[in-house]
């Protein structure tokens, strides 16, 4: 599996068309079924290679685009809910120089 | 069917073998093909409506998360709240560009509410038009092709009429032929009775000459044979008859 190929797990014949937003590994629990107590195995059984995650995130997005962006009458929630991402991110990296902003130096 | 005749005939042992091999090469076959439908969870993605959102962009999954247990107002206290921390903790701190933020929020906020509805007619027009192009190909050979399955059609109905029209030819042709055959049959009996009434004729004609001739036969004989004396006395008897008369 070379940079851009499909997951390994793919299969033209048995999956259809490909979808970016589909994990075609077998499906584990997922995380809002997992128990407390089942959690640390859930995590240990995760797959934490850079590739993993950065196809995770990838899926994600595909997921959110599918949702919001794709649709044939699509609103203008896609938008706000990036501008909103794109807020809480750059204040959140910014917050060192903002806090030098602060008002009150007791709370 | 399993009669003893049956099986000893030979026939049906072998329809029996023959149906028992089928059952066992059907056997994984059958097998195979219950691997197909155990896939359904992978289909084909279609596409989908947009999520629905509330407050322009949170999405509804976030309140339905927060509605079975807190219900309805939960999500908003949440929200309300957490802001509350934040700014009372100076998490969120309110500089200069907090306050260029809000008011562009607020423009933000009258420029969705004020030109969002004529814009999003506008798109979905534009998107219709766009899909509507992209179809209109599709829809024109269906159309096309319907037509031409109509024209077949009407097409194999006036062939139906070329059916009926042979049919009615035929009729024609035997009507024809029945009428030469009942002029023919007419022919020959004028002609027999032609030949017929010759023959009558004929006949008659035959008839009468002899007859004819016979009468005129016995009465040259009649005439030749009587005498002279014969027919002095015969007009001697008659001129006694005479006298006899002219006595009376």
């Amino acid at each position: 599996m070379g940079f851009g190929d499909y997951p390994a797990e793919y299969n033209p014949k048995v999956h259809g068309p490909f979808d970016p937003a589909r994990y075609y590994g077998k499906p584990d629990v997922p995380l809002a079924q997992v128990k407390l107590s089942e959690i640390g195995g859930w995590l240990g059984r995760r797959n934490k290679s850079p590739r993993a995650m950065a196809s995770c995130i990838s899926r994600a997005w595909w997921r959110w685009q599918h949702k919001y962006v794709q649709p044939k009458r699509a609103g203008i929630a896609p938008f706000f809910q990036l501008i909103s991402g794109c807020m809480i991110f750059f204040y959140v990296i910014n917050y060192p120089k903002i806090s030098h902003h602060k008002n009150y130096k007791y709370h | 069917m399993l009669s003893r005749a049956g099986i000893l005939s030979g026939q049906q042992c072998k329809n029996i073998v023959a149906l028992s091999t089928r059952c066992m090469a059907t056997t994984p076959a059958t097998s195979t093909s219950a691997d197909k439908p155990s896939q359904p969870a992978f289909q084909r993605p279609v596409r989908q409506q947009p999520g629905k959102v509330r407050l322009g962009f949170v999405p509804e999954e976030w309140f339905q998360f927060f509605y079975k247990k807190t219900g309805v107002t939960g999500p908003y206290a949440f929200g309300i709240g957490l802001t509350t921390y934040l700014v009372s903790k100076e998490w969120y701190v309110m500089e200069h560009e907090y306050y260029n933020g809000l008011s562009l929020l607020v423009l933000c906020i009258i420029g969705v509410k004020k030109l969002g509805p004529a814009i999003a007619k506008y798109l979905d027009k534009e998107i219709d038009e766009y899909e509507a192009g992209w179809n209109s190909g599709r829809e024109s050979e269906k159309t096309a092709l319907n037509a031409q399955i109509k024209e077949e059609e009407t097409h194999q109905w006036s062939a139906d009429g070329q059916l009926m029209l042979v049919a009615a030819k035929r009729e024609n042709v035997a009507l024809q032929l029945e009428a030469a055959y009942r002029q023919r049959l007419m022919n020959v009996y004028d002609e027999v009775t032609k030949r017929l009434n010759y023959q009558v004729e004929r006949q008659n004609v035959e008839q009468r000459i002899a007859q004819k001739h016979l009468v005129s036969w016995v009465v040259k004989r009649v005439v030749s044979s009587i005498t002279a004396e014969q027919e002095k006395q015969n007009i001697d008897k008659c001129i006694a008859d005479l006298a006899v008369l002219a006595k009376v």
